[in-house]
């Protein structure tokens, strides 16, 4: 029973920080219907902003946070304007993904030209004490809950934003019927933009409060988009809910498959899960349901 | 359809006549191929990006401080070193590419490098075919050395060296059952499979193998499963980042056993900061090629030396296995004499014995012909009262 409560509520910890990610690949698909293949690169981009800010300029967490969240949203502002928009006025999906692809590569050399040389793997300092603490009868790390609730934070806040604000219902009007918002008079262009900015601050959020767990380097986005991208596949791309279940589902599928299967499953869970959700239910949990482009 | 056949075969035959050429040519010997009255052009390859970029572009960087004062010191018998960099995306065919660029394209004298384990072994052939003189520096798959190869050498501890002394310092700390962690990629087989040979050997059953990939996040199960098997002392084949989040993760449900390392973790104040819990590395012990740490004072000069030449580097352990192997490099360059010739080079590297450089944790001896592993110190680095030292 104490390897299934470690197994769980580690799970459940690390399928916080896929679910994050997977909220920022779910919040550009519900606008754009384009998976952005650079999104783990945004999360490794602004870890290491956030690295420059506290670290080596030695400012305050909290205002480095913002600053690496801001930054992060111009940087997405910036993707919009570089490789996304000009392909899609040529009304070339493939293209744009193949930007984003390429876009991808382009920031891992970034970085590592900027960051690469300072050691192979980078920590950051943690919010609180690094010391495991007692919760619920088990040692977890202090870190670990701060992920989970300010991934619990993040998530409530996109729910609310999509549901509630004019800015959210714009995107997803622009997502369910681009053609139609235009006609109304919706500056799709804009939309998209602010997408790409809000997608890179939520993957920069994830990023600054991951980062004392997961180490920083070039390479950490690949990795932590394709969990992610697994969870919002699993959650059906386009649900906000199925994002963040489908972040904890990833997360407790790996702990548990390496926990009673055998210790290499932790790495192939992930791909399994993809394989099977897309073909039992090509929609995924929570997915719109109907014929789409992809 | 048939002229394109007949064009295709006739390009073939000129590719085949062009490289057999290239290669004859330089079996006969180029032997002062890349030197000039004012300069000695040495080639290197190894991944410029990627994951393990670390121990192509870093380990470069630390060769090019070498050269950088030895140049600043007049050069070598008065010639500068310059050196040409090839990327071979730590690949089979990329370091196959490289090394042909190097010899024939770029005509380099000698080269120092290889990166990545596989990549430099697929290269094997063509560098003896090629004749030229090659220092391994960061490649540890014992084949690449074993059976010696005229043409090369190899400044850094193999896969089999580290193996063996990371099960004997177990051992020697009383370890009644030990266990296993480690990576699966071809890093990780070249020192796991030397590893299950010699506990065969020592009549040594693992109580538990377990897998962590490079990426894991988290390492909660392998920490219960190790903990389950009741292991005193774990080997760690393992890079610095899972092999941080295995201590923490171990440590997480109240478990520090003995923790062997390797030179994939032989930053220590480095790998503090990342595993970031006071005293979780009390139990560890690693090797390390290298006797400093990058903090350490007398590496001062290295790196401001460094710091000069690459402002955004911060010395590591992968400078310093560059610069460990660059000294050798060119202190037989010196051995060789004015009249340099690659045999005279070659002459030189297998002659060399007990030398000191600044950074390896040992002499360096190469012992030819008999074996051109002329690094057989693994250097052992351990906390004591919170500093760390090395021991054995």
């Amino acid at each position: 029973m104490e390897m299934f409560s470690y197994l769980l509520a580690t799970g459940i910890s690390t399928g916080a920080l896929y679910a994050l990610v997977a909220l920022g690949i779910v919040v550009i698909y519900k606008a754009t219907e384009v998976v952005n293949f650079a999104h783990g690169e945004m999360f490794m981009l602004g870890g290491f902003l956030a690295y420059t800010f506290h670290v080596m300029l030695g400012w305050p967490y909290v205002l480095s946070l913002i600053l690496a969240v801001l930054a992060a949203f111009g940087l997405g502002i910036l993707v919009d304007r570089i490789a996304f928009r000009p392909l899609m006025q040529r009304q070339s999906l493939v293209s744009v993904l193949l930007a984003m692809v390429g876009l991808s590569f382009v920031l891992k050399g970034v970085a590592r030209h900027l960051w690469g040389g300072k050691g192979d793997y980078i920590p950051f300092p943690p919010l609180v004490s690094p010391e495991p603490i007692m919760f619920g009868g088990i040692m977890v790390m202090s870190q670990q809950l701060v992920v989970l609730g300010a991934a619990a934070v993040v998530m409530i806040v996109f729910a609310l934003f999509f549901k509630l604000t004019r800015a959210g219902r714009f995107m997803q009007a622009t997502a369910d019927n681009p053609k139609a918002a235009k006609l109304v008079g919706l500056r799709i262009d804009r939309v998209y933009m602010y997408t790409f900015g809000v997608g890179s601050a939520v993957a920069a959020a994830a990023a600054v409060l991951m980062a004392p767990l997961t180490l920083l380097y070039p390479d950490i986005g690949f990795m932590l988009f394709i969990k992610g991208f697994a969870a919002a596949v699993l959650g059906g791309l386009t649900s906000i809910v199925g994002a963040v279940v489908g972040g904890f589902l990833i997360g407790i599928i790996e702990q548990l498959s390496a926990g009673y299967i055998h210790t290499s499953m932790q790495e192939v869970a992930a791909f399994i899960v993809i394989m099977v959700v897309m073909v039992l239910i090509p929609t995924g949990l929570f997915g719109r349901r109907g014929m789409r482009r992809v | 359809m048939r002229g394109t056949r007949h064009v295709l075969a006739a390009a073939l035959a000129s590719a085949l006549a062009v490289g057999t050429y290239s290669g004859s040519v330089t079996a006969q010997g180029e032997q002062t191929q890349g030197i000039s009255d004012t300069e000695i052009h040495i080639g290197a390859f190894g991944p410029f990006a990627g994951p393990v970029y670390l121990y192509g572009k870093l380990v470069m960087n630390g060769v090019e401080a070498v050269f950088d004062k030895a140049n600043a010191d007049g050069g070598v018998h008065g010639r500068k070193l310059v050196l040409v960099r090839e990327d071979d995306n730590c690949k089979p065919e990329g370091s196959i590419a490289a090394v042909k660029k190097l010899a024939y394209d770029e005509k380099v004298f000698a080269i120092i490098g290889g990166a990545c384990s596989n990549a430099t072994l697929a290269a094997v052939p063509e560098l003896e075919k090629a004749g030229i003189p090659m220092v391994i520096n960061s490649a540890v798959a014992d084949a690449i050395t074993d059976p010696p190869k005229p043409n090369i050498f190899s400044t850094q501890l193999t896969s089999s060296i580290e193996s063996r002394a990371q099960l004997n310092y177990a051992l020697d700390q009383g370890a009644k059952k030990i266990a296993l962690v480690r990576m699966t990629d071809a890093w990780a087989m070249a020192r796991y499979n030397p590893l299950i040979e010699y506990a065969k050997e020592k009549g040594i059953e693992f109580v538990a193998d377990v897998e962590l990939q490079i990426d894991a996040p988290d390492a909660t199960p392998q920490a219960l499963k190790l903990k389950a098997s009741g292991a005193d002392a774990i080997v760690m084949v393992l890079y610095a980042k899972p092999g941080a989040v295995m201590i923490r993760d171990a440590l997480k449900i109240g478990y520090n056993p003995i923790w062997v390392g390797q030179t994939a973790i032989n930053d220590f104040a480095a790998f503090e900061k990342q595993v970031g819990i006071p005293d979780a590395l009390k139990n560890f012990a690693t090797i390390s090629a290298v006797a400093f740490q990058p903090t350490d004072p007398e590496m001062k000069p290295w790196t401001d030396r460094l710091k000069s030449l690459f402002p955004n580097d911060e010395l590591s352990t992968f400078n310093m296995n560059g610069i460990g192997s660059a000294q050798v490099l060119v202190e037989a360059l010196k051995r060789a004499g004015k009249d340099l010739t690659r045999d005279k080079l070659l002459a030189a590297l297998g002659s060399i014995k007990d030398f000191q450089t600044d950074v390896y944790a040992g002499s360096i001896t190469c012992d030819a012909p008999r074996s051109h592993q002329c690094n057989q110190n693994p250097g052992w680095l351990a906390l004591r009262d919170g500093k760390i030292v090395r021991i054995k």
